[in-house]
């Protein structure tokens, strides 16, 4: 098929308005990987920074790589949103992608391995064991290794099923005695996920471990007895997830390529990882073997699978190589002590964690367990930790014959497995689990608790941008609103009755949820800041993301910046829309933070001629969270909470340390404060947090509060 | 001057508050309370707890719907949720005759699934609950197998309400949106709701209905007619519009020549095309739409296939079959009226209901008038004693309200037997002998202005039973009645008997009563009449089915 001139042109326009997601993406992940070089951050945290780009970098190869094959494979003329085939974007992704790993390698040998080991942290090879800890490593060979790993003998014609993302020794064996034009015989031993990479070797001082692939190394004859080894190469495979379980981030290549999915058996291998002192005689076989390109192979001179290494960033006693703990706050107007719905019916509340704690949340859900009246809890269950204090309450609840539902979504990615164990728990105590929507996902975080008060039925509301997770609402920042607004309640009862299949969905009133009028809501808000600009009046935007892919929403944006609106968008991942360019985007500033905590709430801020309007959200603008999940889009009506959240989207905007400017090229610029004070946002929010809180107890202090007998609580 | 301590009768409508003349009781005896039935005692239920939560779920043409709310102890409503699925329910009996085995099923999955709902808000008891249902399931030749099969898997009772009943509750529901404006004191006002299978009509002047019906005009019905005609799509806009201009020339005739005419309109396919023409509708207004406007939609839609429509306007299916054929006979009938704009109402039957919950069945004085009117000018029809009637009905008032502690019987009982007590002669028109029987199915088969079957059948069997046979458990109508309904007859045509006996003389003779009991019996004493030997010798023939109810014989007693 040949192209014409008229493609080529749109294909330019289209590149000239959006940024390419894949590209986008890895540049997300370069700013990790920017934290890991950072000389400034302790060592352990630049370790895990290391590790986070290596895994995520597994999940992008998996998940988006794999469906871009497949689109090449199946529809080559496809163009993205920005004009690219998947060819293009496949070569540049590679290119990208090398470069990558060897600054993820040099990272890893040339700048933490030397420091760590300064710090007493070693990691020993063959050579440089002490006699004790070669006969130690002799010993865990044989009780540990031998025992569970076993070679598989390769020959001609069958290469051994291996699975993506596990590591495997390759093995070539020579006969001693052969003549020289045998064919080379091959071995594979996959390590398996029984046994720990790393080996804590015994020590006089520090901490010293060894790979368990070294290990192997070391003792490879005598898997093979009376044989001689040629080579021993470590590799790592990865394959193209299974995409019609995974839709987690492929739905918009899915529909096109479902067809060759359900052709196929298992999926390929698309990224070979291998130890850079393979030879070409055993690269060659592999390649051949797996079906791998030379483009698709990546050579490596450091330890392969770098995101293993997360585990050795919580190696205890090195707390000085570790930020400092920064625990969370108590909310200014929460008291534990005091009824959580007492709380609530006073007023309305946002949280902002990890800075502000979550246990109001919980605390929520434990109450209502416990409380009389409450007659019904629903909620939205997405990732949620194993042991979840929540999960315990519904569980709670249900037994003590409170009406549960819980929405647990089972396309959470890879913890598939672990979400049934739970859930199946769940419906035993008496739970109405629902397992999410046909065709959607449910990504909505909300809860309602419903309690039968004197004066009527009250119904006790949580909206969050995440997960019902105690542990991740340490590390992410996320944002709770607590409320008991009688029309968000029935907004909330109407959005649950029409996700568990009770009633086709009613109009709400406040709310809007996708897939129905998520995004139309957005586009009417930015419209009307359009519309106010071109009266001649202010518009401003401002909106806090974790990725920014829409083209509709980001054309909306486009226009109101052509119309006057001033827009400042605070995006952690991917950006599509192009900043700062004239005739186009000359209004719009882009800025994203990659900091201790992972930036997860989704926040929007329009000024509305001047009535303020603010939104949490669960959904960033994606196609897929605006078409084919669940999400919801819930306004702040509170003054006091509103204002809060204004404030924090502020200083999130304004992180000129944490903060990179995304240009018009696509590239990043690292702010840097200058003359301007330094506002590193997640710092500035950690210590508003304390602040309050400390201020809080002053109160307390100066306020003498006798214990009154009607007051107390029965249990206390 | 000096207010009289009996009952004052005169035809004055009757309030809400019941108790308005205070019975003298003389302070030694106790009445009996051996035979009261506790029947649905709306008085003292209140104390328990303040707030009640009740449901109403409607059995619809396109949907079956369910509101959940709460009551206040002041009657205020408070709607906690609205659910809908999809049934077409509608398109089976109209089209098909009777309603799919598929659609029987679907209907109960739904109601089973609201089942969890109701038990969530802890609405367990049937008095907190009223599910109806409406013409679609009315309609169907198969009503009882689906009514007995829903029965059978949900436990739920559905009744079927009808025109009656859905125009008292449209009235009801837009009286106070009548009220509020001046421009209808001086308008004849037309509200109508073109359904799936009917249109119903109501016409109020001044706020007297003038008439009421339902015609069979209905947008599901109208795509049957096109469907069996095969017409070509260019005929069938024709077709329809000829059906639809038939039923506005019957409804034309029953109006008056000249206007000035509002237009109100109820019902979903409307409601729709305000949400999409008007902005920033309040519901709890009328909103107003341009007939041009409604015209331009109209054609937008009958010109758009019905996917396309659930796509767009994420309409369910049913619903999107019905809208255009709707919308048309709307616009029409604004155009034949000479309007440039009607009016949409957000009413809808469940929050009527749901209001009759609230008051718990007690009738509005100007919906008791409304009822009251409509006896009368049918009793006229027939030539009744109006005098005699209306004497007749006011003595049962003042009965009704003396007797309350006896027979606890719900307000609104009140109203059927002064109907009965108004309409209990009219069957002397057919033939003298027997006339009481003429009176029932003269009664049970007319028409009184929101009154439903059921009610109507008690309002019959109480005239029936002014004279002659004591209720028995074989009379025609009264063998099938519910328990509590068949004590209600028993007792409303005891009072009945007794009133009738006070206007023995057809004089009015009898004008200020006061009741009293005194060890044994109920006495009434009667003002300014010497000679009470011809009440006294009618009311010892008539007045056994009240001793026999009651458990005590009435004595008259003349006093002044």
């Amino acid at each position: 098929m040949t192209t014409t001139l008229d493609e080529i042109r749109s294909a330019d326009d289209a590149a000239q308005r959006f940024f390419n997601r894949e590209l986008s993406w890895l540049e997300f992940n370069q700013r990790v990987l920017d934290e890991a070089c950072d000389d400034d951050i302790p060592l352990l945290e630049r370790l895990k920074f290391l590790s986070i780009t290596a895994a995520n970098l597994d999940e992008f190869f998996m998940v988006r790589v794999g469906g871009l094959k497949l689109l090449h494979q199946k529809n080559p003329n496809t163009r993205d949103s920005a004009g690219m085939q998947a060819e293009t974007q496949l070569r540049l992704i590679g290119r990208r992608t090398q470069e990558m790993t060897a600054t993820q390698c040099h990272c890893f040998l040339e700048e933490l391995e030397p420091k760590l080991a300064g710090h007493g942290i070693r990691r020993l090879s063959p050579g440089s064991l002490s006699e004790r800890q070669t006969r130690f490593l002799d010993e865990v060979f044989c009780e540990q290794v031998q025992s569970v790993l076993s070679p598989m003998a390769v020959d001609d014609r069958v290469f051994p099923l291996l699975p993506g993302r596990g590591l495997n020794i390759c093995v070539q064996i020579g006969d001693s005695d052969s003549a020289s034009d045998a064919q080379p015989r091959f071995a594979v031993i996959p390590c398996g996920q029984s046994i720990s990479r790393f080996v804590t070797l015994p020590s006089t001082g520090g901490y010293e471990y060894t790979l368990l692939e070294d290990v192997i190394d070391m003792h490879i004859e005598q898997f093979f007895p009376g044989e001689s080894i040629i080579e021993c190469v470590p590799f790592r495979i990865l394959r193209d997830a299974d995409m019609s379980v995974t839709d987690e981030l492929a739905t918009d290549l899915l529909s096109e390529i479902q067809d060759v999915l359900d052709a196929r058996k298992h999926s390929d291998c698309i990224r070979l990882e291998i130890s850079a002192s393979v030879t070409t005689a055993m690269l060659d076989f592999l390649q051949h073997s797996l079906g791998v390109s030379s483009t698709d192979v990546y050579p490596t001179p450091g330890p392969l699978d770098l995101s293993a290494f997360m585990q050795l960033t919580e190696l205890s006693g090195y707390d000085f190589l570790r930020y400092p703990d920064w625990d969370p706050a108590t909310p200014t107007h929460y008291d534990p002590s005091q009824s959580i719905f007492e709380l609530m019916a006073q007023q309305d509340c946002v949280l902002c964690h990890p800075y502000e704690s979550f246990d109001p949340v919980v605390q929520l859900l434990e109450e209502a367990a416990d409380d009389p009246d409450v007659l019904a809890i629903k909620q939205t269950l997405y990732r949620t930790s194993r042991k979840s204090p929540i999960v315990a309450a519904l569980k709670r609840a249900a037994e003590s014959g409170k009406y549960v539902t819980a929405i647990i979504e089972l396309k959470a990615r890879f913890d598939e497995a672990r979400n049934i164990a739970w859930a199946q728990d769940l419906e035993r105590a008496g739970v109405q689990v629902i397992y999410g929507v046909k065709g959607l996902k449910t990504h909505a975080k909300i809860c309602i608790v419903v309690r039968r008060e004197s004066h009527g039925i009250q119904r006790y509301l949580h909206f969050g941008t995440g997960n019902y997770n105690e542990v991740t609402a340490q590390a992410y920042t996320d944002v709770s609103l607590m409320t008991c607004n009688p029309e968000l309640g029935a907004d909330a009862s109407s959005f649950f009755n029409s996700i568990t299949g009770y009633s086709q969905p009613q109009q709400f009133l406040y709310l809007a949820a996708a897939p129905i009028n998520l995004r139309d809501r957005l586009l009417e808000m930015i419209q009307v800041e359009t519309e106010c600009c071109r009266n001649g009046h202010q518009g401003r935007i401002k909106a806090k993301l974790n990725a920014l892919v829409d083209p509709t929403l980001i054309s909306a944006l486009y226009e109101a910046s052509q119309a006057g609106v001033d827009i400042e968008l605070n995006v952690r991942g991917i950006c599509c829309l192009r900043p700062g360019v004239v005739g186009l985007s000359e209004r719009i500033r882009v800025v994203s933070i990659i900091d201790r905590f992972l930036e997860h709430s989704r926040l929007i801020y329009f000024y509305h001629g001047g009535d303020e309007r603010v939104f949490l959200s669960s959904a960033d603008w994606m196609p897929r969270n605006l078409d084919r999940r669940v999400e919801l889009l819930v306004p702040v009506q509170d003054p006091d909470c509103r204002n809060r959240l204004i404030e924090l989207l502020e200083t999130c905007l304004r992180d000129n340390v944490k903060g990179r400017e995304l240009l018009a090229d696509g590239s990043y610029r690292t702010l840097h404060p200058g003359d301007q004070p330094a506002v590193r946002s997640q710092q500035t929010l950690y210590t508003q947090a304390q602040l309050a809180q400390q201020q809080a107890t002053q109160r307390q202090r100066t306020v003498f509060e006798p214990h009154r007998a009607d007051a107390s609580r029965t249990d206390t | 001057m000096t207010r009289p301590r009996g009952a004052q009768i005169g035809w004055t409508p009757p309030r809400n508050s019941h108790r308005s003349t205070r019975i003298h009781q003389s302070p030694t005896t106790h009445p009996s309370r051996q035979m009261v039935t506790p029947l649905v005692n709306t008085l003292d239920n209140d104390c328990e707890s303040t707030v009640r939560s009740v449901a109403v779920i409607d059995v619809g043409t396109s949907a079956v719907r369910m509101t959940i709310a709460e009551i206040t102890s002041t009657q205020q409503v408070r709607i906690l949720e609205r659910l809908s699925q999809a049934i077409s329910l509608g398109k089976d009996a109209f089209t098909k005759g009777s309603i799919q085995h598929q659609t029987v099923e679907d209907c109960v999955r739904v109601l089973k699934s609201y089942r969890r709902i109701l038990d969530e808000n802890q609405i367990t008891q049937p008095e907190q609950l009223r599910v109806v249902a409406t013409s679609a399931v009315r309609e169907a030749q198969n009503r009882l197998a689906f009514l007995d099969r829903v029965y059978s898997a949900t436990g739920f009772q559905i009744e079927t309400i009808d025109e009656a009943e859905i125009n008292r509750a449209t009235y009801l529901g837009m009286l106070p949106f009548l009220n509020r404006d001046k421009e209808f004191q001086h308008s004849t006002n037309v509200i109508t709701e073109v359904g799936g299978g009917s249109t119903d009509l109501l016409v109020l002047q001044q706020e007297n209905v003038t008439y009421a019906h339902s015609y069979r005009l209905g947008s599901l019905r109208l795509r049957e007619i096109l469907e069996a005609y095969r017409a070509p799509r260019t005929r069938m806009r024709q077709i329809m519009e000829s059906q639809i201009d038939r039923t506005i020339n019957a409804i034309r005739s029953h109006l008056p020549p000249e206007g000035p005419f509002e237009l109100i309109a109820a019902g979903g396919d409307v409601r729709f095309a305000a949400s999409q023409l008007v902005d920033e509708w309040q519901t709890e207004e009328l909103g107003i739409i341009n007939v041009g406007d409604l015209e331009s939609f109209t054609e937008q839609v009958l010109s758009t296939t019905d996917d396309e429509l659930m796509h767009r306007y994420r309409l369910t299916f049913a619903d999107a079959e019905m809208l255009g054929p709707a919308l048309l006979a709307y616009a029409r009938l604004a155009r034949s009226l000479d309007l440039s704009y009607l009016r949409v109402s957000d009413f809808n039957l469940r929050d009527a209901l749901l209001n009759e919950m609230a008051t718990q069945g007690s009738w509005t004085a100007e919906f008791v008038n409304q009822i009251e009117q409509s006896a009368l000018s049918l009793g006229r029809k027939f030539q009744f004693d109006e005098q005699h009637g209306r004497h007749v009905s006011d003595l049962c008032r003042s009965l009704f309200r003396e007797l309350q502690d006896e027979h606890r019987l719900a307000p609104h009982y009140e109203t059927l037997l002064i109907l009965a007590a108004l309409l209990h002669e009219i069957g002397a028109f057919v033939s003298n002998r027997g006339h009481h029987k003429h009176s029932m199915y003269l009664i049970s088969n007319s028409e009184l202005f929101g009154l439903g079957q059921n009610d109507l059948q008690l309002v019959a069997l109480v005239a029936r039973y002014h004279r002659r046979a004591l209720p028995k458990a074989m009379h025609q109508g009264y063998a099938n009645l519910e328990r509590d309904q068949r004590i209600a007859v028993a007792k409303m045509a005891a009072m009945l008997r007794v009133a009738d006996s006070l206007d023995a003389s057809r004089s009015q003779r009898v004008r200020e009563i006061q009741c009293t009991r005194e060890k044994t019996q109920f006495v009434i004493s009667i003002q300014d009449v010497d000679d009470l030997s011809l009440e006294q010798l009618v009311l010892k023939q008539k007045g056994k089915l009240f001793e026999g109810t009651f458990g005590m014989p009435v004595h008259l007693r003349p006093i002044g």
